[in-house]
């Protein structure tokens, strides 16, 4: 028998068993951040003033920072009370109580009238680094390098160190964004077919429904509609006013049954034939009582923002937004119709695990806007008392910095997720690597939930057979399996690519 | 001697009513009119609500009201004079279905003459008890559409209750849109109940003493300092409790009012002010309203306030109430000790050293207790408190000379001594299911850290030794000494409730050892007996029983244990594992056939049946003929003996117990193969259509049955084989013997050893979630076969595929995950039905009565037997009585 144990061995000794932590912050650092800045570029004021940044290119990792161009993000530094600074290593800001974080620096401009009236470099907020990162100040460095710093060597990293303890990012794991999943719900009495998508673009995140009754009509449910808005009515309103276009949009080959449900639905709400009177009828539903005016500026709003964002949230986006419509309200037809199944929640290719990469940039996100919000605010201010704009005065670092301190520090995380960061075990090195390689499901601990509970055959390779925790937690809490891999969130643009180079036509006709 | 002479007074019962201003005016001690707390120096401003006068939070100072010091003083109320009345949340519903019930104008419930008195003598009747209220509801249906007074003629409008306070008059005649609704305020509403006259609040449900308008709230109620201390966080800060930070808004939202009506504010904004008050005053008292934001504290944490105090798990009543922490109790980890009787339990030193227990001195005890006092409370046995018929506590541990204090002892004092051997405590684990999950033990102080038991007592606590903890209660008056002695000490409890047999027997190697004692073959020396017998404690009373005899046989042995009146037949729980067809009784060739006559164990072997704890028969018979201490002893030194027995001829098992000759294996793997191939023909039949259904079942679940059928009978046969090669060997196999005869394990357990696992399941079953139309990648799609849903056809002493060893783990997680789930679930439904169930007596006229005496059974249990009395839940045992009879008899 041929012995694997050697192929095993080598392929963990490649990048260690923390290597997920690791890869996930290295991307975040690499690709996350500069696009989360990026995004928040050019801030117009209301009073005619505009903020921009400077050029962010693509990143060169120096030896004491990371080039972005004019955003530079720092490895961490102490800044001592009189003023000088050191290299922080992680030892000294466990011992010191500190945070092992960089400053991250960005080229800012104040403008007005295509006239610049202050740039400068700046200090925006505090990097929390992630100890044996690329970012951290020991990447890289030798087994005596370690032993002379005093670290250890066979730390396995992969935590960061806030207010001198050190915290891990729980993996955890969620279902798929923006992905359609048919689920039966029963009512009471009522049983109804649901295909649900949970649509994120950014920071946001909306729970979008094409719900199928048990008449066969077909409703559309999205933030900011209470109940939900029949999806015919919803089509027209988004620009599919004729009723092949709509009956084009959800069919997919020639069927009569299916053609048949259509028809049902155009049928019932074929007293509605015009956009206008489409979008008055959402209207009514979104804000009743108001004059017509604000009723369909706030729904022109809601379709934009709220009904499936990770489309765009653009009026330019509208088609794109029915025909996929008519793709969730096929799939719903044909589960009704008994030919389709329902999707398995626990399979793993419908979940998705997230790491540092992606909590990082949900806090990140909300501490950026907050501090773009705040600079706007003291540009108003500088203007309002007269006073000389200066770039310095209006970057504020410590909004950024204690958004993300306190986030990491506490484990409350912006959408009211809490334990997301937890202090690391250091009971023994064991517990230290299973602690480092949890993964948590959101589900509630007090429900049964049985089949989340489960060993599912989709585990194999992935997440461990046995270590899982006796009692309430039993199944929700799981660890990954040793030979499991995490894969970093691969560009959109690139895969856009491959896809038109070989033949797919973009829907905007 | 200081006689006191006590006069006896008997509660009737408790009443609640509503307090009216004039109490809570008359109650309080401080008018509070700012809404500042501390002064610039940290000292309690006056007329705030810190004041001084309302008790006192610090050690120091003394109350300046009532004089007393920190734990003496209890607190006393102030008062808040609010501007404006405000309903009482908690009354709004109740405050609405009176405004639906009296008339708008004269205040009168809206009822006929004739309808007054038919309910007035219906309430006469119900006087005192809860169903008033359903009559009060019947009146509100009566009532509420009438559109005119009875007395007084006006026409009544409809009133709205809006959440979660507010409450709307709507007159249908008023022409302008705008003014038909007209919202009733606190004023209006009190105004509206003031006037009901007394003689018509009975239909309301109240009384001269409870008036309605009293729900409106004119003066709130301080609580004293000492029901909302502040604390002190590590900074230095103090930080003020949830209720005060309530009560400075309503106080500093009540001087805005205040000063606003005297300024002479607009309308809409005194009504603003007065509803942001009713809104402060209501979360103060219920923060959890539906239909209302909680009032939150800084950080974003909703404020605890008064309802919130009272409610649920960790609330007043469940918490604080109905359990509580207590003193004089100990918890530890738990460790066997065989030497111990079956009703002691071993206490630690330094716990004995902690826990104490009150005794008075008389003249009996006195030098006892002197000799206690003076060796203090370090040196044991000692004492740690003294205490004086004045009622001062002396420490001695602080005392410098103790033997002064011994000196002084006299006839009346109280002394707290060390607990020492020969008390009487209570012992529990939890959790506490049943009532013998909590029994009294007797004291034995032994060195060490643990508690110690008697292992025959573990069933009851459902206690195993892998790290569990068990609790230790003191009762600290004679009476509860008398009570835990009689009624709870253990040997009153070997009779279980439940199922009329014993749940205190032989565990594990007790009844090994039994089985190799008495099964056909065993002899034992004289020397040896002897030996035995005087470890186990009975060889003084047995050694005439031993006559002459050189050599005894292991039923003989076992018959000195027996008391000589015992005559029982049974089968022995070694028969079913020989599953005979017909029983042959007394002649059965295994030896599985149990007869003891005139206490003489004649044919049979002792295992499980005979003296475990669910099932013990010779167990259960002695407990009955001869009582409970006698089944103690009988424990205590069949135990003792068959231990020492046991370790002496030594026992043990290892992987050679699963060893099977390659004969078997072949057999095995053939039945196994057989099996596979018959359920692919059945998959095969399946698909071509040829399968009939089951009656009532889907075609894919007939087929699913079918298969798992074909597998379970694979891994049976194959166990089978192998019990048979098992029970061949020359050398007894322990781990069959164990099996057996109930000690530990069963059949399952050695077939899954040394045959085959068998088809894991989930949720009963073939492991089906994974891949889609597959559980693994690595089978095809749609494969059914045995393999690929998870029967193992390995044993774990071959060792498992890898993806054998996935199925195996996907069936063990749901087990765990059953366990978890199950426990806190079965909690729940426990704790329903003790709350249902707790006050059943049965009375002295045999019925079964709750607390209010009403009757739930005419006879308990309909027979009237205690089923810990009955024989294995049957009234009487014909049977056994006879048997009873006979065997004396044939005997001559």
């Amino acid at each position: 028998m041929l012995d694997l144990k050697p192929l095993s061995i080598e392929w963990l000794k490649k990048s260690g068993i923390i290597k997920h932590h690791i890869n996930s912050f290295n991307s975040f650092i690499r690709r996350k951040f500069p696009q989360i800045v990026r995004e928040h570029d050019n801030i117009q004021t209301g009073t005619g003033y505009l903020i921009k940044f400077g050029e962010i290119k693509e990143p060169i990792f120096k030896e004491d920072y990371v080039d972005f161009g004019a955003l530079k993000v720092y490895k961490p530094l102490v800044i001592e009370a009189d003023g000088s600074k050191r290299k922080l290593y992680p030892l000294e800001a466990r011992i010191r109580n500190l945070n092992y974080f960089g400053p991250i620096t960005l080229e800012i401009g104040v403008y007005k009238n295509d006239e610049e009236l202050d740039y400068g470099e700046v200090t925006i907020g505090m990097m929390p680094v992630m100890v044996r990162s690329e970012l951290c100040n020991l990447y890289g460095l030798s087994y005596d390098d370690f032993i002379r710093l005093k670290e250890d060597p066979f730390d396995p990293g992969g935590y960061f160190i806030v207010n001198g303890s050190e915290r891990v990012l729980i993996i955890i794991e969620d279902l798929t964004q923006n992905r359609i999943m048919l689920e039966r719900e029963e009512k009471g009495m009522k049983v109804v077919e649901i295909a649900k998508i949970f649509s994120k673009r950014g920071g946001f995140r909306a729970q979008i429904k094409v719900i199928r009754d048990k008449d066969g009509i077909l409703y559309c449910a999205f933030p900011s509609i209470p109940g939900g808005v029949p999806l015919i009515i919803l089509m027209k309103a988004l620009g599919l006013e004729k009723d092949k276009d709509i009956y084009d949009a959800i069919i997919l080959r020639e069927d009569p049954e299916i053609a048949n449900e259509i028809l049902i639905n155009l049928e019932t709400f074929g007293d509605i034939k015009t956009k206008d009177e489409a979008m008055d009828y959402i209207s009514r539903k979104i804000a009743p009582g108001q004059i017509k005016e604000f009723r369909l500026k706030r729904t022109e709003h809601a379709i934009d923002k709220y009904l499936l964002p990770h489309l765009g949230v653009n009026p330019e986006d509208r088609l794109k937004k029915a025909k996929f419509l008519g793709r969730m309200a096929l799939k719903v037809i044909e589960f009704g119709l008994g030919r389709r199944l329902e999707d398995d929640k626990d399979h793993y290719l419908n979940k998705r695990l997230r790491l540092a990469e992606d909590l990082l940039e949900d806090v990140f996100r909300v501490a950026f806007y907050k501090f773009v919000q705040d600079m706007k605010y003291q540009l108003d201010r500088l203007i309002h008392r007269g006073k000389r704009i200066s770039v310095k005065v209006i970057a504020r670092s410590d909004i950024l910095t204690e958004r993300v301190r306190h986030a990491l520090a506490t484990g409350t995380w912006v959408g009211g997720r809490t334990g997301v960061s937890q202090l690391l075990d250091r009971t023994c090195f064991m517990s230290t690597m299973s602690h480092l390689r949890r993964v948590v499901s959101p589900l509630s601990r007090s429900q049964p939930n049985f089949e989340a509970r489960d060993l599912h055959g989709t585990h194999w390779g992935r997440i461990c057979t046995t270590e899982t925790p006796e009692g309430p937690n039993c199944g929700l809490v799981k660890n990954l399996a040793l030979g499991c891999e995490i894969t970093t969130e691969v560009s959109e643009e690139k895969v856009e690519k491959v896809l038109k180079d070989l033949g797919v036509i973009s829907i905007r006709k | 001697m200081i006689l006191i002479r006590l006069e006896q007074k008997q509660i009737i019962g408790i009443k609640f009513n509503i307090m009216s201003p004039e109490t809570i005016r008359k109650m309080a001690v401080v008018k509070i009119v700012t809404p500042e707390t501390y002064d610039e120096d940290g000292y309690p401003v006056d007329g705030g609500l810190m004041d001084r006068r309302l008790g006192t939070v610090t050690p120091g100072l003394r109350c300046k009201t009532c004089g007393g010091k920190f734990g003496e003083c209890p607190g006393h109320f102030g008062v808040i004079e609010l501007a404006r009345p405000v309903i009482h949340i908690g009354y709004a519903k109740y405050i609405a279905k009176i405004l639906k019930v009296i008339c708008r104008n004269c205040s009168r419930v809206r009822l006929t003459k004739e309808e007054r008195s038919k309910f007035l003598e219906r309430l006469k009747k119900y006087k005192g008890s809860i169903l008033l209220f359903e009559i009060f509801d019947e009146i509100i249906k009566t009532v509420k559409d009438r559109k005119t007074c009875p007395h007084c003629n006006a026409v009544q409008y409809e009133i709205k209750f809006e959440n979660p306070y507010n409450y709307v008059e709507i007159n249908p005649e008023e022409q302008d849109k705008r003014k038909r609704e007209r919202k009733l305020t606190p004023i209006d509403i009190r105004e509206r109940l003031e006037k009901i006259p007394d003689d018509d609040l009975i239909f309301l449900g109240l009384d001269e003493n409870n008036r309605p308008e009293w729900m409106v709230l004119t003066a709130l109620p301080v609580p004293p300092v000492t029901v909302r201390p502040s604390i002190i966080l590590e900074t230095g800060e103090r930080s003020e409790d949830d209720l005060t930070h309530k009560l400075v808004d309503i106080v500093r939202i009540n001087k805005k009012l205040m000063d606003a009506l005297e300024a002479g504010a607009p309308q809409p904004i005194i009504e603003d002010l007065w509803d942001l008050l009713q809104y402060h005053v209501a979360t103060y008292i219920n923060n959890e309203i539906s239909g209302m934001p909680p009032a939150k504290h800084r950080s974003g944490r909703p404020l605890k306030t008064l309802a919130q105090r009272l409610k649920g798990k960790e609330g007043r009543f469940r918490g604080n109430l109905s359990g509580k922490r207590v003193n004089y109790s100990a918890r530890t980890v738990i460790s066997p000790d065989p030497n111990l009787s079956l009703n002691e339990v071993g206490v630690p030193l330094e716990v004995a050293k902690e826990l104490t227990v009150p005794v008075r001195v008389t003249m009996f005890n006195k030098e006892f207790l002197k000799q206690l006092i003076r060796n203090g409370p370090h040196k044991y046995p000692g004492a740690n408190y003294i205490e004086r018929p004045d009622g001062v506590r002396i420490n001695l541990a602080r005392v410098k000379n103790l033997d002064e204090v011994a000196d002084k002892l006299d006839i009346g004092w109280v002394v707290h001594r060390h607990l020492m051997d020969g008390d009487i405590v209570l012992f529990n684990r939890q959790p506490s299911l049943h009532r013998m999950s909590m029994m009294a033990h007797i004291v034995k102080v032994l060195p060490g850290r643990t508690f110690r038991l008697n292992l025959t007592v573990c069933p009851p606590y459902n206690a195993d030794f892998d790290g569990d903890e068990m609790n230790l209660h003191v009762p600290q008056t004679e009476e509860a000494r008398a009570e835990a002695r009689i009624l709870m000490l253990v040997q009153t409890q070997i009779l279980s409730p439940r199922f009329g047999g014993p749940i205190i027997g032989c565990i594990h190697d007790h009844i090994s050892g039994s089985y190799l004692l008495t099964k056909r073959g065993t002899k034992i020396s004289r020397e040896e007996l002897i030996d035995l017998l005087y470890i186990a404690g009975i060889l003084e009373d047995v050694y005439n029983k031993l006559g002459d005899k050189k050599e005894f046989t292991g039923k003989e042995v076992f018959s000195l244990f027996l008391p000589d009146d015992i005559n029982i037949k049974f089968k022995s729980k070694l028969c079913k594992s020989y599953g005979c067809e017909k029983c042959l009784e007394e002649n059965c060739p295994h030896d599985a056939f149990v007869v003891i006559r005139n206490g003489k164990l004649i044919r049979g072997v002792i295992d499980e049946k005979a003296i475990g704890a669910f099932a013990g028969e010779v167990v259960d018979i002695i407990a009955k003929k001869h009582g409970l201490e006698a089944a103690r002893k009988f424990l205590d030194s069949y135990t003792k003996f068959i231990i020492a027995f046991l370790m002496r001829r030594g026992f043990t098992t290892g992987i050679d117990d699963e060893d099977l000759p390659q004969e078997a294996i072949e057999r095995i793997e053939e039945v196994l193969q057989e099996s596979i191939k018959k359920v692919k023909e059945v998959i095969k039949m399946y698909e071509e259509g040829l399968l009939e259904p089951l009656p009532g079942r889907s075609l894919e679940e007939t087929l699913e049955m079918k298969i798992m059928q074909i597998l379970s009978e694979a891994r049976d046969t194959s166990g089978r084989i192998a019990n048979e090669y098992l029970e061949k060997q020359r050398k007894e196999n322990h781990a069959r013997i164990m099996a057996i005869t109930g000690a530990r394990g069963s059949l399952l357990n050695i077939t899954q050893m040394a045959a085959c696992l068998g088809q894991q399941s989930v949720r009963g079953e073939r492991v089906k979630r994974g891949f889609i139309n597959r559980v693994l990648s690595h089978f095809k799609k749609g494969d059914l076969g045995a393999k690929a849903r998870g029967f193992v056809a390995s044993s774990y002493k071959k060792g498992l595929h890898p993806v054998e060893y996935f199925f195996h783990a996907a069936g063990g997680r749901e087990g765990l995950v059953d366990t978890a789930i199950r426990t806190s679930q079965s909690g729940y439904m426990q704790r329903r039905l003790i709350n249902a169930l707790q006050d059943l007596k049965v009375e002295y006229d045999g019925t079964v009565r709750d607390a209010r005496g009403v009757i739930v059974q005419f006879k308990y249990g309909d027979d009237g037997i205690d089923p810990s009395r009955s024989d294995w839940g049957k009234t009487l045992d014909v049977k056994k009585i006879i048997e009873g009879i006979i065997g004396e008899k044939r005997e001559r």
